[in-house]
């Protein structure tokens, strides 16, 4: 998949002009939020479930090596072969292998993020394989060759009309705009793929380490018929996927379809494990389990270690009201929204994103729908200060960041400086009371005035209010405040 | 040192100690819920009639290809069937039904199933692959018939992995839960019902 | 109860009139308020970009000129979030940190403290106004503000509190994010405009400057010049005044 994160503020800009994604985005981005409220409201305690959820992923992820090492184990023992790859890269090196070793020539495939991260499809293609993604979101994709912009519904920026067009260019059917006859439509195209395919790839909503089991939750069907029908199925997902048991499992599921979509539970819950069973006419013959790591081992332990949680809801995206004026794509990478704003800088490099994490206002709707709350604006802030530490901001936000704090700390300098600068904006906003431009704060002008302000200082004006009704007593600042902010200083 | 030694060394380096030996297995049990089988069996009907399954019930087995024919009467369907053996007993004959005991093909539109147990807190069918227990009789097909017996209703789905445990020992190579018939909502957020598993999806409750 | 009113960077530059209103109101209320002369920001600015000192050494300085107080109101939810935040910030010095506990138990956003803490209600005022209210996310999430200033507003006579849609949705201030990614927060504005406006309200009332500046702003751009951005405090106070003024 093509990187654009650093150039999200002109992606996001685009984006902000595009009209038909506008369109989408008011007519189905705020359904998601809608229906979650519904779903909630219908449960008795969700704060417990969600204190659940994050305990169980908290306490996974403090074992983590543990559970990944009973998952190898017990997913070997029933046949499974377990493969890790250090990269995205490898992963796909390990898929192809197999892909080889096994005389595939079509592959099928149900959604799977880490295979965005990693390109796989492109590798198999290049590869002389054939790779047909099934999930409808995904199948319009790759007819479109666009990436996902939402990670549980990928096409959300899609009209019908435009799948409609996709559709008309690529069956050769008579053209519809009727929804449902769309759905039947890619039904009817993709049936004959699922029964030739020689290798279906599906990703792992999650790992069960007590029974060597990949658990994927579907609606469409796809997941099952991929897992079910070829003769060699791969799972590929990241370690931090891993659940110690099934009644973890069921905690989780108690969660996750909610925050996602809003269904109590999404149509289809499929737990694999192992190969086609012993004298059974339909499974597997071959079984494998890929464990990409892709950046995630080095965020354990640190200060980001708590975005390896993330169960890949959307929840927060869905309530997020930056993604929700810009969409997915202006993300630049697999995960948008506040997930992605963490996840990307974390695995790609700060470097890659740096305006990641400052798309924010940190108005923390998202870390109220996490349901394993993950506090998704403490790790935005986070990422600002490496960003700070390691220079990365530009000199005239460094200046100002210096500046601003130097004055709040010297009261009687800042007072000065407010009773002027006060001034001086009152002066140029003139007798509209309003500025229409200001140097260096276009990010502002551009779009909105700026009331001026109102006159005096409050201070001053307070301090002419308490020397007319009685004598004024300074209070004196404490000269020692200097030597207490060193020693804390990080 | 390979691509595993390497990601568990940075793990350990992460957690800033050793893998541990032995970690106990997280005990999450709930307390059991002691609900009476109507209670369940009310709450499994109008679970898995909101996601659009439907639902008739039948007094024993025998009376179940009655009830099947019926149904695809009402429903203008087809009466070529393909079912599990376990259900070849069954007089399917004389309801005016051509029932194969095979895994189905794709011009297969209706696959009968029975079911291991029945999940009251959301509506769901638990189905298991095995060697007669073809996983894509439920799945193919466009309409899916499964024959679940009243009292094998449980309340969540904890309760349906410690039934798997105990009568199966492990689980097999497919456990699927079942919600309700195929569907998706990929283009502009409509729900369509069928997308590429089963467009209906009756459940014969027997007892 | 000995007050120490916290005034926020934003009032003190842009809108005194805040202040003194919130001044009035809390008088009212039965609060004795003092107002540190001392004070000037409460560190997020820098904070929320990443600066961790603007939080650790403004944290110490509120600390210094309020620790003494009964309680410390602010008009502002954002940043009585800040201060709430401050023990966070000092986890290598527990002493240090036990005193900011006790501090920030104590620091109000001003219509929860109206509501929930003052000495005395604050009695009904009068004023004839339609207003929507917009809620601001700090307040909102992290300090639960919702039904306070709207019983405050309710309350008033003449006043008629109209919801927008989405009120709880960010009107996209957040500080520097205003500028930093400004067409985005002029998109996040608009819709908040558009939304308070289809209420047909007389004025968009909120409890945190910053918003109120960021959809005032807009208003403005887009070519309103008439409805009215009012501070919660500013709308209460003037609503007593009228009552006073009856009395009189």
């Amino acid at each position: 998949m093509k990187i654009s994160s650093e150039q999200f503020k002109g992606n996001a800009r685009k984006q902000l002009a595009n009209e038909a994604l506008q369109s989408n985005l008011s007519r189905f981005g705020g359904g998601f939020a809608d229906r979650r409220r519904d779903a909630v409201v219908k449960v008795d305690d969700f704060e417990a479930l969600r204190d659940r959820g994050a305990s169980i992923r908290a306490e996974v992820l403090e074992n983590l090596d543990y559970w990944l090492l009973k998952f190898e184990a017990e997913a070997q023992r029933r046949g499974t072969q377990v493969h890790w790859a250090e990269t995205g890269a490898e992963a796909n090196q390990i898929l192809l292998n197999i892909a080889r070793n096994a005389g595939v020539q079509r592959v099928v495939k149900s959604k799977s993020m880490v295979s965005e991260e990693s390109g796989l499809n492109e590798v198999l293609t290049e590869a002389g394989i054939t790779v047909t993604e099934t999930d409808l979101g995904e199948y319009i994709l790759q007819l479109a060759n666009e990436p996902p912009s939402h990670i549980i519904a990928p096409a959300i920026h899609k009209s019908r009309e435009e799948v409609s067009d996709l559709f008309e260019k690529h069956h050769g059917t008579p053209r519809t705009d009727d929804i449902p006859a769309l759905c039947e439509e890619a039904r009817g195209q993709l049936r004959p793929h699922f029964l030739a395919a020689e290798m279906g790839v599906s990703g792992g909503n999650f790992l069960i380490a007590e029974t060597g089991s990949v658990t994927i939750v579907t609606n469409e069907g796809n997941g099952r018929m991929v897992t079910t029908l070829p003769r060699v199925h791969v799972a590929m997902t990241g370690i931090e996927k891993v659940l110690p048991t099934l009644e973890d499992l069921s905690a989780i599921l108690r969660l996750l379809p909610r925050s996602a979509t809003g269904q109590d539970i999404t149509n289809y819950v499929s737990i694999l494990t192992g190969v086609r069973d012993e004298g059974a006419l339909d499974g597997p013959q071959e079984n494998h389990v890929i464990l990409v790591d892709n950046g995630r081992s080095r965020l354990l332990g640190g200060d980001l270690h708590d975005a390896l949680r993330c169960i890949r809801c959307g929840a927060c995206m869905n309530h997020c009201p930056v993604y929700q004026n810009i969409g997915g794509h202006a993300y630049g990478w697999v995960y948008p929204g506040p997930i992605g704003a963490i996840l990307t800088p974390a695995f790609l490099g700060l470097e890659k994103a740096l305006d990641l994490p400052q798309a924010s206002t940190l108005c923390a709707a998202c870390e109220v729908v996490c349901p394993v709350r993950i506090p998704l604006p403490d790790l935005m802030r986070v990422l600002r200060e490496k960003e700070l530490t390691q220079g990365l901001r530009p000199w005239h936000e460094q200046l100002s960041i210096r500046l601003w704090r130097w004055l709040a700390l010297h009261p009687g300098l800042y007072a000065f400086a407010a009773r002027w600068g006060t001034r001086v904006l009152r002066w140029l906003a003139g007798r509209d009371r309003l500025l229409h431009s200001l140097p260096g704060l276009d990010g502002w002008t551009d779009g909105r005035d700026m009331p001026a302000p109102q006159g005096e200082t409050f201070r001053d004006q307070w301090r002419k209010k308490q020397a007319a009704e009685r004598k004024i007593i300074p209070i004196r600042v404490d000269q020692s405040l200097p030597e207490k902010t060193a020693g804390l200083k990080k | 040192m390979n691509a595993r030694d390497r990601i568990l060394e940075r793990v350990r380096a992460g957690l800033k100690r050793p893998t541990p030996v032995s970690v106990a297995r997280p005990d999450r049990s709930l307390a059991p819920m002691a609900r009476s089988v109507a209670h369940l069996l009310n709450d499994f009907i109008a679970r898995a009639e909101s996601l659009q399954s439907t639902v008739a019930q039948v007094s024993d087995l025998n009376a179940v290809p009655a009830a099947v024919a019926q149904y695809l009467q009402a429903q203008g369907l087809s009466r070529k069937a393909v079912i599990w053996p376990s259900l070849k007993a069954l007089d399917w004959f004389s309801c005016g039904l051509t029932a194969e005991a095979r895994p189905p093909v794709s011009e297969d539109r209706l696959g009968i199933t029975e079911t291991f147990c029945g999940i009251a807190e959301t509506g769901t069918l638990l189905l298991h692959s095995g060697v007669d227990h073809f996983s894509t009789t439920s799945l193919l097909p466009e309409t899916h018939v499964a024959i679940l017996r009243v009292d094998r209703i449980v309340e969540r789905m904890e309760q349906a992995f410690a039934l798997m445990q105990s009568e199966l020992g492990q689980l097999p190579r497919a456990t699927n839960f079942i919600s309700g018939p195929s569907r998706t909502a990929d283009i502009e957020q409509t729900i369509v019902i069928g997308a590429h598993g089963p467009r209906r999806v009756h459940i014969i409750l027997v007892g | 109860m000995r007050i120490g009113f916290f005034v926020t960077c934003l009032v003190d530059a842009m809108r005194p009139s805040i202040g003194f209103a919130s001044v009035a109101l809390l008088e009212a209320a039965g609060c004795e308020v003092t107002i540190p002369d001392a004070q000037t920001c409460c560190g997020q600015p820098g904070f929320n970009s990443g600066d961790r000192t603007s939080g650790t050494a403004l944290g110490l300085a509120f600390l210094r000129d309020f620790e003494s107080f009964d309680a410390i109101v602010a008009p502002s939810g954002s940043c009585i979030g800040m201060i709430r935040d401050y023990p966070a910030l000092f986890t290598d010095d527990l002493a240090l940190q036990a005193r900011f506990n006790v501090l920030i138990a104590k620091c109000y956003e001003l219509s929860d403290f109206l509501v929930n803490h003052a000495p005395k209600p604050l009695s009904a005022g009068q004023l004839n106004l339609a207003v929507s209210y917009h809620d601001s996310c700090t307040g909102l999430r992290q300090l639960s503000v919702k039904a306070q200033p709207r019983f405050l507003l309710q309350q008033t006579q003449g006043i008629e509190l109209r919801e927008m849609k989405d009120a709880e949705i960010c009107c996209g201030f957040g500080g520097s994010f205003s500028i930093k990614l400004g067409d985005i927060a002029t998109q996040m504005a608009d819709k908040k405009c558009t939304h308070a406006l289809e209420t047909g309200c007389d004025a968009v009332v909120g409890g945190d400057l910053g918003c109120l500046l960021n959809i005032e702003g807009r208003l403005r751009r887009r070519g309103d010049q008439h409805t009215q951005v009012k501070h919660v405090a500013e709308v209460l106070a003037e609503s007593l005044v009228n009552t006073q003024l009856e009395q009189s």
